[in-house]
């Protein structure tokens, strides 16, 4: 029997916290699409998406009605290309990027991802041909993602790859420069990157998993901050600890999940679909009341940035995982609490104020998921800086068995402290200045392998 | 399978009442099925639903009733079910919806709710309201199986919500299982 105290607490959530699923993901298989030639190859891919995604967006639609819960972004990850095209050249990964794009838009979807590759031990020919292809595939195509997995607490970390993926992510904003190289922001660069993410840029379909998968992204960081406003105003601060806190957001947290997972689990059921798993991450958006960065406030931090932001992250970021798995059959993703500056109001004001730095936001992606993400930094900076950013945050993945992830946008022509501006889920923030410039390039020249750490020889 | 009875019965609040009216059962030889009571501003009412033989009629059971000794009187109506059916059978709404209504308290809410409903064709299965204050709060547990399209109730409840200056939401029953229970799937 439904208590009117538990009815009444989760229409508060619904009503006034704008709970809502942030993604449903459909994973596609394309590794059966291969044809003879790159043309075929395209047709097929086009033709597989259109047949199995052909409900989706409707379906995903008619459940959010029915529950009066939206589902915010329709999404598809795709075998990570590289794989699909292997023998392509870039011209041929450039024409499956524009089939993708086709069969997206024909589908009605928001954005597609999986135009990715693999490459944290080796590189193969057609991984350099694919690498090579990115900026004017991501340039030609509006719906498309691209991710790159570079490294793994297994492997270690492939720095020939990074010191050319510093250069595809200049290129990439150079060539979309009239966007303020928005091309960057749909690319984003992995250690230890998860196959059932359904979160973009970086979702792709890995090869693990089945045919057809079903993958929803709960978020929330709306609910947890008005959970924790209203505990606080209710208890009073005095009378609470931090345990107290930790045990709100868990409990805050089982409950958004529970209603991701029922979403996912009648829209798989209605696509005869396998459903894969919740991903429990707090995913800002830029809109206002939906940030992670105002939960470290109200926490206690005047600013984020300031000392004991990273411990609070922690704690929050915990605190998520436990209420969430609990709630959820199958967890999976990158679950933990995502800190994208431009994604995020309260963390871009931080930047702006100069109270956040990079080497802060690294610091803080110790301990969440999933990185340093959607940085802008001047157009100045030169690629093996990039690359050797790219490294650190690598590195902080593979020693602490983690998901961690680049994507920084090195904005043509504009300075630290100048604003840039994306729009819609992409949001904006001030420039952040990057320190040291220039100074990594001859780590960054000596390429082959960073080798495993130790703890990846467990056979 | 005998005969299915429907009682009701209201009375002043005391210790003992459930004691009373299912011993009045229990010495009828009744087999009682199933069975809702609530207490509201310290009067009692339950209603009841018991299979007897086909010996005893509604009157003995009310007689049964009036043998009560008890300060307060319980008032009592008793009927034979029309059609019998076994309780543990009864068919389960499918599509239940929990409709909430919240906003300044005023005299007709509940029947304008009802109203609402009844044009709608939706069965109100449950309805609980609180008063905290000047805040009136109804919970409506909904049957909207002969309901076309939710989204348009939902249009229609928009223009009830401006209307009458409540806050109404309307949510399928499973999402409230989903946060509330442990085992849903």
């Amino acid at each position: 029997m439904l208590r009117s105290d538990h009815i009444l607490a989760t229409v508060e959530m619904i009503q006034k916290e704008n709970l809502d699923v942030r993604a449903v993901t459909m994973g596609i298989n394309l590794l059966d699409c291969r044809g003879g030639d790159v043309r075929e190859t395209c047709r097929r891919v086009e033709e597989k998406i259109g047949t199995v995604a052909a409900r989706f967006v409707a379906t995903c639609d008619q459940v959010s009605q029915k529950y009066g819960i939206p589902v915010v972004n329709k999404r598809i990850s795709v075998t990570p290309i590289a794989f699909v095209g292997a023998g392509f050249d870039r011209h041929g990964f450039v024409e499956l990027a524009l089939a993708l794009d086709r069969a997206a838009a024909a589908v009605g979807i928001d954005i597609l991802g999986g135009f990715s590759a693999q490459v944290e031990k080796g590189m193969t020919a057609t991984d350099r041909e694919y690498i090579a292809s990115i900026p004017e595939a991501l340039a030609r195509t509006e719906k498309i993602c691209a991710s790159i997995n570079i490294a793994s607490s297994q492997k270690g970390i492939n720095m020939d790859a990074l010191a050319l993926i510093g250069q595809t992510v200049k290129d990439l904003a150079e060539i979309t420069k009239e966007q303020s190289g928005f091309g960057a922001a749909k690319f984003v660069v992995f250690c230890n990157q998860p196959g059932d993410n359904p979160f973009m840029a970086g979702a792709i379909h890995g090869l693990e998993e089945a045919d057809l998968v079903l993958n929803v992204g709960v978020s929330g960081p709306g609910v947890i901050a008005r959970a924790l406003e209203r505990l606080i105003h209710t208890k009073g601060r005095d009378n609470l600890g931090l345990d107290d806190i930790a045990e709100e957001i868990k409990q805050t947290t089982f409950r958004v999940t529970r209603c991701g997972e029922l979403i996912g689990r009648k829209v798989s059921e209605e696509l005869g679909i396998e459903f894969g798993v919740v991903d429990l991450s707090l995913a800002p958006t830029p809109t206002v009341g939906d940030s992670v960065g105002e939960i470290l406030q109200i926490l206690g931090v005047d600013v984020v940035g300031a000392p004991g932001s990273t411990a609070i992250l922690a704690m929050l970021n915990d605190a998520v995982k436990k209420g969430g798995i609990f709630a959820s059959k199958a967890v999976g993703g990158l679950s933990g609490a995502f800190i994208p500056v431009m994604e995020d109001a309260v963390l871009a004001e931080a930047v702006g104020s100069g109270a956040l730095c990079l080497e802060k936001l690294e610091a803080m992606t110790c301990v969440c998921s999933v990185g340093l993400d959607m940085i802008p930094v001047p157009g100045s900076v030169d690629a093996d800086t990039i690359s050797a950013i790219i490294a650190d945050e690598m590195a902080l993945g593979m020693i602490n068995n983690k998901t961690t992830a680049v994507r920084l946008i090195p904005v043509p022509g504009k300075e630290a402290g100048e604003l840039v501006s994306f729009g819609g889920l992409f949001g904006a923030s001030p420039i952040m200045p990057v320190r040291n410039v220039g100074k990594s390039s001859r780590f960054i020249a000596w390429g082959g392998r960073i080798p495993a750490p130790l703890h990846s020889f467990k056979n | 399978m005998g005969k299915q009875m429907v009682m009701s019965v209201m009375s002043k609040d005391r210790p003992g009442i459930v004691a009373d009216i299912t011993g009045v059962i229990y010495q009828l030889q009744g087999d009682l099925a199933d069975l809702n009571q609530s207490v509201l501003c310290d009067y009692f009412t339950m209603i009841l639903i018991a299979t007897f033989d086909d010996s005893v009629t509604p009157e003995d059971v009310v007689a049964g009733f009036s043998h009560i000794q008890s300060e307060t009187k319980l008032e009592v109506v008793v009927k034979e079910m029309d059609t019998p059916m076994e309780v543990a059978k009864a068919k389960r709404v499918k599509e239940t919806y929990v409709l909430t209504a919240q906003g300044k308290n005023k005299s007709g809410l509940v029947h304008r709710i009802g109203l609402f409903c009844c044009q709608q064709g939706i069965n109100i299965l449950d309805l609980a309201t609180t008063l905290s204050g000047d805040q009136y709060t109804m919970i409506l547990q909904l049957d909207l199986s002969r309901v076309k399209s939710v989204d348009t109730i939902r249009t229609s409840l928009t223009g009830y919500a401006e209307e009458s200056g409540l806050t109404v939401v309307l949510q399928h029953e499973d999402i409230f299982k989903a946060t509330s229970e442990i085992s849903l799937f």
